[in-house]
């Protein structure tokens, strides 16, 4: 059913102005605040999404960016099946006080509320927008759209998405590898599920830093994983990382993976109480690892068993998984992410459509 | 068939950048001082919350007094708590400490390091530490000598079948060139230089890192890094505080050998070295060495002509009347040290030829900063003539501490009718770009030493390259002490300092 023209649901969005007067509006806007603040911009950090309900959420996002990665924001609410087109903007400035001093540091935010035919308009928006030189990062909330903008995604650097949402993901998936690849200049792939993934790696490839640890890879029997519903997409892709690193390739054989040598490493991702992913055992003939979230999810409890030594337990620093956390530990990551794809082709076959 | 056992963790490829360090124990001499309190422990818990810490690490805390594990742990909690950037959050202090025990012995004692070294052989069987081990030499340097003599008496500088052993050095690097040479040869009887590790935590600062980045990762910059395009170069290093109970120490040691023999001569290296080869840490220090055997030597008559010495008097630091240096509790009253020293440096080589680099550096000064000022060379005075507009040079200024950054002085015609040249600055600050806490220098150091990484360290031609240039200084000033300039605490120096840099028609750059 189409809509009419809808209301910015933000509750301060900013001053109003006229989208062909933005770039005027925003230099009155620091030119008003004189020498008491200083602006900066490292990159132009777009957020498309079409939730109406988070839209607040994230404003707030990218408030808490901007005061650790200096960025001129755009935040697009697209409602394309809005009856009548229409264009509308605002614009603001996110400030925080320096560590140092009493001087106020400012990121500017553009927020855009595209109606109707309006929205088709995305790359224009985009294009006419951006803080010149500076590369272009687009958080793209939900799924991606089918046919794909060439024209949007050949001008993007990184795009950013949580596969963790998709309702799809298999086809979610296809979609990406084709914007990874279709463009001459290859954007950046930025998950955000495998970047709170990354703590997870961390943590995991630590237990066996030990000389007498990692040997033992070369004879895993299992690896068990505890997830939610919400954690089968990240619970797939650590499984997939395990198996690019140790050679591992989907078996005939349902619930195994074959080693290059041609012994069978059984696993599982066994449902869990709570939503996301939350433990991993792997089991070695005479050894075994476990890597468990603490019941409040701010540590990792590990326990290491192998044969000689005491059981060894450590408490490692878990993933911040607030969004505004997992966005800027995404954004201080610079150059591409390789072990993501490499992960994501070996399970692929096992994420369901 | 089983895969083929791997030689390394193959689930570290790909994750980090930089190398992870292998099990190991940190063995820290003067555990009880100030530095492992302020300084390695923050530093530590701090690495061990960002999961930087090897999965086994044990830190073994040697010093004099009587006190058990459970109390070392717990005093070091309360530093932690006070100094470390990040807050303490218990479960990983907790776990971190576990890590953490304490040795009781003298450091003349060498039944001590025998019973030491019992100790971290049972901390390796029980906690997988694997014979690594990294002395931290955290004590006053008058017992590094019995420090490093019996670390070689009781074989605990010996590595075993395929482990490592490293000692990190404190500064001072001796007093002089001969006790910096004896120094280096005592380490050197007990440890190899590449398993040497002499701090200098200037170095371990982020913005000294990106010294290199700015120069050889931009073409704008290092295409003018010459004499056809720079004036001169400022070094500052000021600050505005006192002896701070470092009277003892200091007045032995003054302002030359406490911070332009290692800080700023390294400042120095960093700014005019050429590109290195690579990056590996010889191939750096290479470069710096390069440099100090380029300076000019400074020596008799020369060294009153190039090279000003002051002390503070009485005077005020932020609004607080302050005493004179000779006035300072456990200060000579007679004192001739100098707080402050201003000198003109020129490196002779083909990149740097009649380019002055002056250097300076103060305690009472009225403001603490530590900065490069690269003074560019002035346009020629043609076109603007006319107008009777004076268009200031410009200047690139590398911030080290504090505020972190770069800014560029420019000149900009400013609005209106009728042409009038103004400066205006473009200024990059580290903290405004990227919000995040940039890492202390010590987390970055004892990373590094623990994975073997010298890059950040000075090495031995380098120490003793910049005390054989200091000393030449040290013997004229020993010549006679008329030189010897007074400035009140609060002022930027004394009167011979300013004159020193305006026969270069300079002056030197307000902080």
């Amino acid at each position: 059913m189409e809509e009419a023209v809808s209301a910015l649901p933000l509750a301060d969005p900013g001053m109003p102005v006229e989208i062909g007067r933005i770039d005027k509006e925003l230099g009155k806007l620091w030119e008003s605040s004189g020498d008491t603040k200083t602006r900066a911009s490292l990159i132009n950090l777009v957020v498309y999404t079409e939730n109406a309900d988070g839209l607040a959420a994230d404003h707030e996002v990218l408030s808490a960016v901007a005061a650790r990665h200096a960025c001129r924001a755009i935040l697009i609410h697209g409602n394309p099946r809005a009856a009548t087109s229409a264009a509308r903007a605002w614009i603001t400035a996110h400030c925080h006080i320096a560590n140092k001093g009493s001087r106020q540091i400012c990121s500017e935010q553009i927020t855009f509320q595209l109606d109707g035919e309006a929205a088709f308009a995305l790359p224009n928006i985009v294009f006419s927008h951006l803080d010149s030189d500076l590369p272009l990062c687009l958080w793209w909330k939900g799924n991606f759209p089918e046919p794909l903008d060439e024209k949007l995604w050949a001008w993007v650097d990184r795009v950013v998405f949580d596969s963790a949402s998709w309702d799809r993901p298999a086809h979610q998936f296809a979609i990406i590898r084709h914007i990874s690849t279709g463009q001459k200049h290859q954007t950046v792939l930025c998950d955000l599920n495998w970047t709170r993934l990354h703590a997870w790696r961390f943590a995991l490839a630590s237990l066996f830093d030990h000389a007498s640890a990692f040997p033992h890879l070369s004879s895993v029997a299992s690896v068990r994983l505890e997830a939610g519903p919400d954690g089968r997409t990240a619970a797939h892709l650590l499984l997939g990382w395990l198996a690019s690193r140790l050679g591992w390739t989907i078996s005939g054989e349902e619930g195994f993976f074959e080693t290059s040598g041609g012994a069978r490493v059984a696993f599982s991702i066994a449902p869990d109480s709570v939503p996301a992913l939350s433990g991993i055992v792997i089991e070695c003939p005479e050894a075994s690892f476990d890597l468990h979230l603490s019941k409040n999810g701010d540590f990792f409890e590990s326990l290491i068993r192998m044969p000689g030594l005491e059981p060894s337990r450590q408490v490692l620093p878990a993933p911040r998984t607030r969004p505004e956390d997992t966005l800027l530990a995404e954004l201080s990551r610079a150059g591409r992410h390789p072990l993501y794809t490499e992960s994501l082709e070996r399970v692929l076959p096992l994420i369901g459509h | 068939m089983l895969m083929d056992t791997p030689r390394s963790n193959p689930l570290r490829e790909g994750l980090a950048l930089r190398s992870i360090p292998d099990p190991c124990t940190l063995v820290i001499f003067g555990a009880t001082g100030d530095l492992t309190h302020r300084k390695l422990i923050p530093a530590l818990y701090n690495l061990a919350a960002d999961g930087a810490l090897p999965p086994a690490i044990s830190v073994v805390g040697f010093a004099r007094r009587d006190k058990t594990d459970e109390l070392f742990r717990s005093e070091l909690e309360e530093a932690a708590r006070k100094f470390s950037r990040q807050p303490i959050r218990d479960e990983l202090w907790s776990s971190f400490a576990a890590s953490v025990f304490y040795h009781r012995s003298a450091f003349d004692n060498l039944d001590g390091y025998t019973a030491l070294a019992r100790r971290l052989d049972e901390l390796d069987a029980a906690r997988g530490t694997c014979g690594n081990r990294l002395f931290y030499l955290a004590a006053g340097p008058d017992q590094f000598e019995v420090i490093l003599e019996n670390l070689r008496k009781s074989g605990l500088n010996q590595a075993r079948g395929g482990s490592w052993t490293r000692v990190i050095v404190e500064k001072p690097f001796g007093t002089d060139l001969p006790s910096a040479r004896k120094l280096n040869d005592l380490v050197q009887e007990a440890f190899d230089e590449s398993e040497t590790f002499r701090i200098d935590h200037y170095l371990g600062k982020e913005t000294a890192q990106n010294i290199m980045v700015m120069r050889f990762a931009n073409a704008l910059f290092e295409a003018m890094w010459n004499s056809r395009y720079i004036d001169h170069v400022q070094i500052t290093a000021s600050e505005p505080l006192g002896v701070e109970g470092r009277a003892g120490y200091y007045d032995k040691s003054g302002a030359l050998r406490d911070m332009v023999q290692n800080h700023l001569l390294q400042l120095l290296c960093l700014t005019a070295m050429e590109p290195p080869a690579g990056l590996d840490a010889d191939s750096i220090r290479d470069e710096k060495v390069k440099v100090l055997r380029s300076l000019r030597p400074l020596a008799g008559a020369g060294v009153f002509r190039h090279v000003v010495r002051a002390q503070y008097g009485a005077g005020s630091i932020n609004g607080k009347r302050v005493a004179a240096y000779r006035d300072e509790l456990n200060v000579n009253p007679e004192s001739a040290t100098e707080t402050y020293v201003a000198m003109e440096v020129n490196v002779d080589n083909w990149r740097w030829a009649g380019v002055p680099f002056f250097i300076r550096v103060g305690k009472r000064l009225p403001k603490a900063g530590t900065e490069i000022a690269v003074h560019f060379k002035s346009v020629p005075p043609v076109l603007f003539r006319a107008t009777g507009e004076s268009i200031d040079d410009n200047v690139l200024v590398i911030r080290i501490q504090p505020d972190e950054g770069i800014s560029l002085r420019m000149s900009a015609k400013m609005p209106g009718s009728s042409l009038r040249i103004e400066p205006v600055k473009m200024d990059f600050h580290y903290g405004t770009s990227f919000g995040k806490a940039t890492p202390e220098a010590y987390e970055r150091l004892l990373l590094d030493a623990m994975c073997g990484d010298a890059t950040l360290f000075a090495r031995r031609d380098e120490v003793e390259e910049a005390w054989k240039f200091v000393d030449a200084i040290h013997a004229a000033w020993a010549t006679r002490q008329d030189d010897l300039a007074f400035y009140s605490a609060g002022s930027w120096g004394p009167g011979e300092a300013d004159e020193l840099i305006k026969r270069h028609d300079a002056a030197w750059r307000r902080l």
